[in-house]
């Protein structure tokens, strides 16, 4: 978490500042709009774009297989790819760009920053590893685009799939699909946003996170997607901002921290050095904040109710089924191991007695 | 909300604008067939062919078994595939922060394999490799078509322009390209083109149109353009411009 402050404050301090939004309320966390939210204020000569875009391409080029190979971070045709989307957020007419001959050279296109900004922001990229998500503000997830900023975990693409086993419960079930669903730990509020899509009439969503900056940023992301009568954000650990609905959840879903203490060091450097350890860090063996929240689960799920929590793999997937099977004195049914897109045992799903 | 709609739909359309690309082939017959399908600035969709020869003709099942993998919604469709998993090294999850969200999926009962990797999340190219899942299987599998006794299915005839003698008044507007049920029409089509062995004229008169009206349907969408003159070239017939 450290870090992490560091980080914010470096970015505060950097002449982008000029760049950014002013806070949206001063007595909350600061807040940044993603790239792709702000006006074209800016412009600039197709010839100078064309520099910095030679420039951000040879810079991409000299990483080569370099991050793989030392923290199986991206090489350079993941970055080649980051920088195509970095033009799609920063550019009025991104399809203009890379066809563009020598002709026109002199033509204006508008942007969303200035070029000193592009500059900028591409070497924080590569010489900082600062994680992509964060140079733009947003991460695509489903068919979401969410906000994000330093202090808020980057939604992953495997917990996509939490919303798909969420919503074929939904579907077919009424009292599921107006029933009060909890997702703690939201960060980007990701998980929230995706149930709170698909729930009917009288379906809500209480999102809970210890961080004030996640819980301001999970406030953003859900006025955006017009959710404000289906999900209310909290802010507190775990189950402490729900006392007033225990017995009455239908569903909890939940990608609490889960990496092992000892796994933090080696991660890869847009991960370890970005993002935030609270988010991250789950302990010793990594399972401490998932036995909690099978533990809660029972008190604050009605009968018939279902959980589907996110853990490391398939050694903490085992390792909680058994425990919910041999401590929890027959509170859960249907306990299940369900694999990510990478065939990775990645969730335990399962129904409150 | 406003914001928001313009937001994701701009994002949507950069994402498009982007190349995506798309291999078949199909083990079921001898022949393997790789081709691409490209997504380009203009959204025009363009088949190379490994081979003039690429309908798969569905004939040991008369009861148009094929046919039903199109009308299945998303998610039966999706039950019969296999989504193709990348060999993560690896932890995955938070551990990662790499954006590797391309899909691939094979559909088992025909072996035609879509892939999309041109959106920036694992749901949009899903979503997208899906959708051209049915394209290509519309485009590939033939089912047969007795002239006799001869009449258009539903799906084709909400196809056809308005201006077709056959058309119900009753069943709706024109379906176009863009509308996800094209392919249930175009697959029709094609069954029939097939059967009059690529004749535009001969096919025009099962359906209540001029010959230059099913054209003009024809070379409305480009995979259904180069699907025909594929089959016209084979014949010896020249192509439709």
């Amino acid at each position: 978490m450290k870090l992490s402050i560091t980080r914010a404050c470096q970015w505060h301090a950097s002449p982008l500042c000029a760049n950014l939004q002013r806070p949206i309320c001063y007595s909350s966390p600061k807040l940044y709009t993603p790239l792709l939210l702000r006006p074209f204020n800016y412009s600039a000569s197709l010839s100078d774009l064309q520099k910095w875009h030679n420039w951000a391409k040879s810079l991409l080029s000299s990483v080569g297989s370099t991050f793989s190979e030392l923290d199986n971070g991206p090489d350079s045709s993941l970055l080649s790819r980051e920088l195509r989307w970095l033009v799609q957020d920063a550019f009025e007419e991104p399809s203009l760009f890379p066809q563009m001959g020598f002709q026109n050279n002199r033509k204006h296109v508008k942007l969303r920053v200035d070029v000193d900004a592009l500059y900028s922001l591409w070497k924080q990229r590569i010489v900082e590893r600062r994680p992509f998500q964060y140079i733009v503000g947003c991460e695509h997830w489903r068919d979401l685009v969410l906000s994000v900023q330093e202090g808020v975990l980057i939604p992953r693409p495997e917990t996509e799939l939490i919303v798909d086993l969420v919503s074929e419960l939904v579907r077919n079930d009424e009292r599921f699909r107006g029933g009060l669903w909890a997702d703690l730990g939201t960060g980007s509020g990701a998980l929230a946003i995706g149930i709170g899509r698909i729930l009917g009439q009288g379906g809500r969503v209480v999102a809970t996170d210890i961080s004030p900056v996640a819980v301001a940023v999970a406030g953003f992301n859900v006025k955006r997607y017009a959710l404000e009568d289906v999900i209310e954000v909290k802010q507190g650990s775990w189950f402490e901002p729900l006392k007033d609905v225990e017995g009455k959840l239908v569903g909890i879903v939940s990608n609490p921290p889960y990496i092992p203490s000892e796994h933090i060091p080696g991660l890869q450097a847009e991960v370890g050095l970005h993002e935030p350890k609270l988010a991250l860090d789950g302990g010793a063996n990594g399972m401490g904040h998932l036995l909690h929240l099978c533990e809660g689960a029972a008190s604050m799920l009605k009968p018939g109710g279902f959980f589907a929590f996110e853990t490391n793999g398939e050694e903490q997937c085992k390792f909680l089924v058994e425990y919910i099977e041999n401590c929890g004195q027959n509170t859960f049914c249907n306990v299940n191991i369900v694999s990510d897109f990478t065939g990775i045992q990645r969730f335990v799903t399962g129904f409150r007695q | 909300m406003a914001m928001a709609a313009q937001w994701l739909t701009k994002s949507m359309i950069y994402s498009f604008r982007l190349e995506g690309r798309l291999r078949f082939s199909f083990p079921t017959t001898a022949k393997t067939l790789e081709g691409r399908f490209i997504l380009s600035t203009t959204r025009r969709r363009r088949l190379f062919w490994g081979s003039n020869d690429c309908q798969i003709r569905n004939s040991s099942c008369s009861s148009n078994n094929n046919k039903s993998y199109l009308e299945l919604s998303d998610e039966e469709l999706m039950k019969q595939c296999e989504m193709d998993t990348f060999k993560s090294s690896g932890p995955g999850g938070q551990h990662r922060n790499k954006r590797e969200s391309a899909v691939r999926l094979k559909h088992l009962p025909t072996g035609v394999l879509a892939q999309a990797a041109e959106d920036r999340s694992q749901h949009m190219n899903r979503e997208s490799a899906l959708s051209r899942l049915r394209t290509l299987i519309a485009l590939k599998v033939r089912n047969s078509v007795n002239l006799d006794e001869y009449s258009p299915p539903q799906e084709l005839l909400q196809i056809l322009p308005l201006k077709s003698t056959i058309r119900p008044s009753d069943i709706g507007p024109q379906i176009g390209p863009k509308n996800p049920k094209f392919a249930l029409g175009m697959q029709a089509l094609l069954d029939l083109i097939v059967a009059v062995e690529g004749s535009v004229s001969e096919a025009a008169k099962f359906i209540g149109l001029s010959t230059g009206a099913l054209s003009r349907l024809i070379l409305s969408d480009d995979a259904l353009r180069k699907a025909v003159n594929d089959l016209r070239t084979v014949k010896g017939m020249k192509p439709l411009k």
